[in-house]
């Protein structure tokens, strides 16, 4: 067993980490606090963190990106979210989609979206599923409901395809240039014989995007929704098979991970970040400020405190990193959903544990603490986590 | 204390019974049932509009403020011949819940403008100042009460201190001097004063030069030299702020009753407001449930209700156990303080029951504000809609005062029957 990093992978950390608290965590708390939801982006952070390869991590070197392996991944991914996670999903949530491009896209749609993807700083990728109707549906069909799941209905016309129906909640709708839509081609089929996969442009004709959901965490984070009314998407952004949708990335089985495994990584990596700002902060906190004129750390009940949230991260650490190296060794394993489960508890206990070290001041809750706990919360809504739970305990069985 | 406590329930009109009884009187029925009925059809239709949700902007809506007070809700436990229902601990319990699960804000604001009216006007005046204070409180549904008695930078907390005697402190820095009048000028800042932005009446704690103790006077809020500045965004049930005493000059005959601190004192200890925001607390799971079942009745996965799916049917069942248990622990802390004869011949353990109900309630209540929140899937992280308010609200019980660690403490002195020194070491 070996755990050291190489030097590259501790280049990677060590930008990601200077990146994160140069640049990221002096707007973190000044971005959560915008009431509106649309203004809380910055397309800012967004060109300096391109311009350093943070948009483009997962692109193979061969299309212009840094193709970086899943450790590096990883460990960039927990560096920026140490500053903040919104921000640092915000930029991973195009290698999620990057890595479906290189594995599922043929040649020429690499040539038609790759390159531009990796010229344009500003060009960030989302995919819809999420439906009003269709949450858990599309993660778990009911075997006795063959209709459940999205319904999205796209339709051939010639050339073209004519998309109709709306999909919500999408990540990065809207600011995005590039969209996977997964939407019904067969509606009498159950959902995974009858669903295929488009890309679509941001400027396709009959395809805009409705308002911005306004979260209680990730607020930097933009989701939203996707209205679709005779929207015109050519037969070329077909990906895959039509009616084939569910068997993208090429490998079927627990993909290594060519898009929606590599979500599970991301999420837990994700949180590792959160949970080593958590202990960080608590911490210095513990250990700056008095009460009943001895420092805070002084009391065994915090020592305590500390101690769990330090024990829970560091096994989440553990974790993560055997994940992306079993990914890296394209090793076939649940371990990812498991880990991404185990990081909802852990992310969680952590920002409530450093929450309770800080307490009130006056009466006065620091933004810090509350940020942290909200962005956690995401993680109990994301896909459904008791879905993800048992979709995972179904792949093991 | 005990005196006192048989002074305000020989006015008592709704009552429980001696005996452990948790079958409410048909007057306790009726005035939760009314209640309930506020909430439902008033209260909520404005207070859960998604303009209102926002966590950092929750004006008060003063119209059903004053309905709520029509209802009586503002001199609950007021005594009787003073005006008020003189509703004992635990209806003033039940009907905090229901106006919690309408807004905890509220209902905060109302338990305890209750609560200290019952300490205020039932024993702490004279006749002469009851004359005065009641009719302006009376009367005057915009009049809520404030206790100001914290003091900035003040740490009231055990951590340290544990088992171990506190350091003496000279923590009040409000002082009320003479005036050439023979009233008081006073001088000072309070801080994360409950019921401040809204109070018509504020009793405060000031030192009077010459004098060992601290004395309280009540002044009207609209005394000149006197200004309040809400605090924003505070962690904290319903409005709360600095009030800050400027060269403000009130009369002499406003100073209360030496036992007057006692009082305010032994309430403390009594557990009962601990006891009301344990209430509040149950109200604001409580609504997080009703909401999620509602939800899960209505949301349509998996080919059938999510309901009806093992894994959210648990999942509303762990938050329908941690309720009732909730409930059970904070009318039992309720009823004890109705009783304290019940702690006298040991039916009760001598444990800080209050303290207790508020360590299980606040932890049980955010993990079911959580569970329901769950149940609502992406949407349930959504700001317009009420469960984010709820999950807030949750986190502000668990942590906006003291928090669980601070209450442990506390209960742990209590099982091995520490005893504080009055008076501590002021030189070592």
């Amino acid at each position: 067993m070996d755990f050291a990093l190489s030097n590259e992978q501790r280049d990677w950390q060590i930008t990601a980490r200077k990146f994160a608290d140069e640049e990221i965590r002096p707007i973190s708390l000044a971005r959560d606090a915008i009431p509106t939801a649309r203004e809380t982006f910055d397309w800012e952070i967004v060109k300096k963190g391109s311009k350093l390869g943070f948009r483009t991590l997962a692109v193979p070197k061969e299309y212009g990106g840094h193709g970086t392996d899943f450790v590096t991944q990883a460990l960039v991914m927990a560096e920026l979210a140490r500053a903040d996670s919104a921000i640092s999903k915000t930029f991973s949530q195009n290698w999620k989609w990057s890595h479906l491009i290189s594995h599922a896209c043929t040649d020429e749609q690499k040539d038609r979206f790759l390159r531009p993807f990796v010229a344009d700083d500003t060009f960030l990728l989302g995919k819809g599923i999420s439906e009003p109707s269709a949450g858990s549906d599309n993660r778990l069909p009911p075997a006795d409901d063959p209709k459940a799941g999205l319904k999205l209905r796209a339709e051939r016309k010639g050339d073209e395809w004519i998309l109709n129906g709306e999909k919500c909640f999408i990540a990065n709708a809207p600011v995005g240039k590039l969209f996977f839509i997964d939407a019904r081609t067969d509606p009498s089929a159950p959902l995974k014989q009858g669903t295929t996969m488009f890309l679509v442009p941001r400027d396709t004709p009959g395809f805009r995007i409705g308002k911005v959901f306004n979260k209680s965490g990730w607020r930097f984070y933009q989701n939203g929704e996707m209205i679709f009314e005779n929207a015109r998407v050519p037969h070329a952004n077909v990906v895959g098979q039509i009616n084939g949708a569910t068997r993208k990335a090429g490998g079927g089985g627990d993909d290594t991970t060519g898009g929606d495994i590599f979500g599970d990584l991301e999420l837990c990596a994700n949180a590792l970040g959160i949970c080593d700002d958590a202990c960080q902060v608590a911490m210095r906190h513990a250990r700056a400020v008095k009460q009943g004129g001895r420092y805070l750390f002084e009391q065994q009940i915090v020592q305590l405190q500390i101690n769990k949230m330090y024990m829970l991260t560091e096994a989440l650490r553990s974790f993560v990193l055997r994940v992306a190296w079993e990914h890296d060794m394209k090793v076939r394993s649940c371990n990812a959903g498991l880990a991404m489960n185990f990081s909802t508890d852990v992310v969680q206990q952590v920002t409530e544990l450093y929450m309770d070290v800080r307490g009130v001041e006056g009466c006065v809750m620091d933004h810090h603490s509350d940020k942290l706990v909200r962005d956690s919360f995401i993680w109990s809504h994301l896909a459904g986590d008791t879905v993800q739970r048992m979709k995972v305990a179904r792949r093991l069985s | 204390m005990a005196e006192n406590k048989n002074r305000y329930s020989g006015n008592v009109k709704v009552q429980g019974s001696i005996m452990y009884n948790l079958h409410l009187t048909a007057e306790q029925l009726e005035i939760r049932d009314m209640v309930r009925d506020f909430v439902t059809h008033e209260l909520k239709p404005v207070v859960l509009k998604a303009d209102r949700l926002d966590v950092g902007d929750r004006s008060l809506p003063m119209a059903l403020l004053d309905k709520a007070s029509q209802l009586g809700l503002r001199t609950l436990s007021l005594a009787e011949d003073h005006g008020g229902a003189g509703a004992d601990q635990l209806t003033c319990c039940t009907v905090t819940e229901e106006l919690a699960a309408g807004d905890a804000g509220i209902a905060a604001t109302f338990a305890e403008t209750s609560r200290l009216a019952k300490i205020l006007f039932g024993g702490a005046m004279t006749d002469a100042q009851h004359a005065r204070f009641l009719p302006l409180f009376a009367e005057n549904d915009r009049c809520h009460l404030a206790l100001a008695n914290h003091e900035p930078g003040n740490d009231e907390s055990l951590g340290v201190n544990y088992h171990r005697p506190v350091p003496a402190a000279d923590d009040i820095k409000t002082v009320a001097a003479r005036s050439d009048d023979g009233g008081w000028i006073v001088n000072g800042v309070k801080d994360c004063v409950a019921n401040a932005p809204v109070a018509g009446l504020i009793a405060v704690a000031a030192k009077i030069p010459g004098q060992a103790d601290a004395g309280i006077l009540v002044i009207q809020t609209d005394t000149p030299g006197l200004s309040v500045r809400a605090h924003e965004g505070a962690w904290h049930h319903g409005p709360c702020g600095e009030v800050t005493f400027k060269n403000c000059r009130v009369p002499a005959a406003n100073l209360l009753g030496g036992e007057t601190a006692e009082l305010l004192a032994a309430d403390e200890r009594s557990g009962r407001g601990n006891a009301l925001m344990q209430a509040v607390n149950l109200g604001i799971g409580r609504a997080a449930y009703e909401a999620a079942i509602d939800y899960a009745k209505l949301r349509v996965q998996g080919g059938r209700p999510i309901a009806e799916h093992q894994a959210i049917g648990t999942k509303l069942a762990d938050i329908a156990v941690k309720l009732e248990v909730a409930r059970a622990a904070v009318w039992r802390a309720a009823w004890a303080c109705d009783h304290p004869e019940a702690y006298a011949d040991r039916s009760l353990s001598d444990l800080p029951l209050q303290t207790i109900a508020q360590v299980f309630t606040r932890q049980a209540m955010l993990e079911a504000a959580k569970d329901a929140a769950e149940v609502f899937g992406a949407m349930g992280v959504m700001r317009d809609i009420p469960m984010q308010k709820y999950a807030h609200d949750a986190r502000v019980s668990l942590h906006g005062s003291d928090s669980n660690r601070e209450a442990k403490l506390r209960i742990a002195e209590a099982l091995l029957g520490y005893r504080r020194p009055a008076l501590a070491i002021a030189a070592e």
